[in-house]
């Protein structure tokens, strides 16, 4: 395969979430010879870029961008060693840090936010649901996130995320991050009573938040 | 026939896998698979299609869908597998109906047909959140006064025990849980309805220690009420509902499985979340012992009930329950305007119409400004509800697809920037419990509106 092709064959790969393709034609990439920096940004993210457009037009759901999100991982297991040793690093957006807050177990809408975010090159840790503000904070440093995401369904869990801000001002690491929230419940309003730096009505609004306080 | 025990061994004894694994290898693929096998197209064209065909297909797809799938357990990350053979035997035995309240407000809840020219039963009022006692037991006596509600989703008082927040699984919560029972058995006692069925019991609670406990005889729950039990989207449950389906099932009290999946997530665009709204009718019949249904196809981004696509689902998973699956069905609207605005009548027209024609058992009055702003809700919308509902009985579902198509015309495109509308202390007199003059002249007006579209009020 020609160097344009490999590019246009991971891109598509991506696109069509295949991990299988996106495996070989990570592993054609190496075998030709082919800059694995290049390979990732000129092919594979470019294909995450349209994923995540389809996504906010309204022409992709959430199984695209996982599946992408995982074609995606596929093939940086491949390219990862080389860019290792060629001491080439991928492009760092940011870091962030998602939880649902301490009660609830509703996990749909952060594992939205996580597959867009990753789309825009934000490297995502996911803390799962049913977190207390002490098992966020814990994962933020362990991660050396910048930002944190908490995620409440429920007015009752609500009150979770103002322990986390609270929690982070008592220990003294408030300035390190920045915070935002959201939930169906949610609003900016709340967000401001809480001192939260932002407020995410959806993900794609929330990507475009984090880009401004991260990014 | 599987009984809930045997459930229970499956969540212990099933394949072992992750969640992740459960999502990428067997959800999305399976979901993928049923919905091109079968031929499941959404077309914008026609939001409320009269296919008798599609809604079949939608339904097989459903059985096929779920025996491929199975339902997640996420306490034991294993997953609880049904054979096609035991969901259709379970659909065969399905007895179509439940029994619901006490003396005079006693009813029985039953299955209804597409096209039917019998109006759907009304389920009024809401679980928002109202700041005062008094208020929600204004708005909630206000509610069942009319003869026409057969069912109450009961509203939870303020979000504080005590001046202190009530937080999700905290000793306050069962405090508010108990709270919110007897003060809508006081509001019903008023109205004069001691016996209509509350039927989204516990409100506001998110753990099953507050809905067991605050269930209890003794505050004011009967086994005639109705708890709604949700399944984690998507296909997947957890001890905390297994839990309270156990103790419910021993108790004799009607169960109600609640399905709201989401349009964008897990199962994809609307014919996804069609096959999956109706295997959630499958899997509480199944897999939770179910006397009745709720349910709320939902977008994902816009957090309503009234776009395009999901009236779509409303009226394919509908007309596919209604034809197929004889479990009742509450359907439940989140409308993305609030109170007081006339896009909140287009929009509630709009879900009515749809689910109605397309063999709704039940209809929640659609809920204001998405149920997230407190005290955003008011008897007038209420009123309106019945009123559509009525008028819908004498609609098949291509003429209300005709008007449907109208109303999305007038409210599709502002729905990103929805109007949150009042509160109920602001468009009404708080001390005579009686609608301002500003909120009726408005209600006349979108009556008049939707009279002239063709919806034929009585």
């Amino acid at each position: 395969m020609e160097r344009d092709d490999i590019f246009q064959s991971l891109e598509d790969a991506i696109i069509e979430g295949d991990t299988v393709k996106a495996t070989e034609t990570a592993k054609s990439a190496v075998e030709s010879g082919i800059d694995p920096l290049d390979a990732v940004e000129n092919g594979m993210a470019k294909g995450m870029e349209v994923v995540g457009e389809r996504f906010e037009c309204g022409d992709a759901y959430l199984p695209e961008l996982m599946m992408a999100g995982d074609a995606f991982k596929a093939a940086m297991e491949i390219l990862k060693p080389e860019l290792l040793r060629q001491k080439k690093a991928t492009k760092e957006v940011g870091t962030v840090l998602l939880a649902s807050v301490k009660g609830d177990l509703h996990s749909i809408g952060k594992n939205i936010l996580a597959n867009v975010l990753e789309t825009h090159g934000f490297t995502v840790i996911d803390a799962g649901v049913d977190n207390s503000a002490l098992q966020i904070i814990e994962e933020a440093q362990k991660s050396s996130a910048q930002a944190i995401g908490l995620s409440a369904l429920m007015t009752t869990t609500m009150p979770a995320q103002r322990e986390v801000i609270e929690a982070l001002k008592e220990l003294g690491l408030r300035e390190q991050y920045r915070v935002i929230v959201g939930g169906g419940p949610v609003t900016q309003e709340w967000a401001d009573e809480i001192e939260a730096d932002g407020y995410g009505q959806n993900a794609v609004q929330a990507v475009e938040l984090l880009k401004q306080l991260v990014a | 026939m599987l009984d809930f025990l045997d459930i229970c061994e499956r969540a212990e004894t099933g394949p072992l896998m992750t969640e992740r694994d459960f999502e990428m290898k067997m959800l999305i693929p399976g979901l993928r698979e049923v919905v091109r096998e079968y031929g499941i197209d959404y077309d914008k064209t026609v939001p409320v299609p009269a296919d008798d065909d599609l809604a079949d297909r939608v339904y097989e797809a459903a059985v096929d869908f779920l025996a491929r799938v199975g339902v997640y357990c996420q306490d034991t990350n294993r997953v609880i597998e049904f054979t096609e053979q035991e969901i259709l035997e379970t659909v065969t035995a399905a007895p179509g109906e439940c029994f619901t309240g006490e003396g005079k407000d006693a009813s029985v809840f039953r299955v209804r047909q597409v096209d039917s020219s019998i109006p759907a039963r009304c389920h009024v009022n809401w679980g928002t959140v109202h700041a005062s006692r008094e208020m929600a037991i204004d708005i909630m006596s206000a509610n069942v006064s009319h003869p026409e509600a057969k069912g109450i989703s009961i509203s939870a008082v303020n979000k504080t025990v005590r001046g202190r927040q009530v937080t999700a699984g905290s000793p306050l919560e069962m405090y508010a849980g108990i709270r919110a029972i007897k003060t809508a058995r006081d509001a019903l006692q008023r109205a004069g309805r001691p016996g209509l069925p509350m039927m989204n019991l516990v409100p506001a609670a998110a753990t099953a220690v507050t809905t067991i406990g605050a269930s209890g005889p003794q505050f004011g729950a009967r086994p005639t009420d109705g708890w709604i039990i949700g399944i984690i989207s998507e296909n997947k449950l957890d001890y905390g509902a297994m839990n309270k389906v156990a103790y419910l099932l021993n108790w004799g009290a009607n169960v109600g499985a609640q399905g709201a999946p989401s349009l964008g997530g897990y199962a994809g665009g609307p014919a996804g979340t069609s096959v999956v709204n109706t295997a959630y009718f499958l899997l509480g019949l199944v897999g939770m012992k179910a006397d009745y249904h709720l349910c709320f196809p939902i977008h994902f981004r816009h957090g309503c009930c009234s776009t395009r696509d999901v009236l779509w689902v409303v009226a394919t998973s509908s007309q596919a329950g209604s034809r197929n699956v004889p479990i009742p069905v509450i359907w439940l609207g989140y409308m993305a305007a609030g109170v007081n605005t006339k896009m909140y009548f287009y929009e509630a027209a709009a879900y009515l119409l749809t689910a109605c024609t397309s063999g709704a058992d039940a209809v929640k009055m659609p809920t204001p400004a998405k149920g997230v702003k407190m005290d955003a809700s008011t008897p007038m919308e209420t009123k309106f509800g019945i009123e559509v509902v009525k008028a819908a009985a004498k609609l098949n579902r291509s003429e209300a697809n005709v008007i449907v198509k109208k109303l999305l015309e007038m409210y599709e495109s502002d729905i990103p920037n929805a109007p949150v509308g009042d509160r109920y202390q602001d468009c009404y007199d708080v001390e005579t419990a009686k609608p301002g003059e500003a909120y009726l002249r408005l209600y006349d007006e979108a009556k008049s509106e939707l009279s002239a579209i063709g919806i034929p009020f009585e």
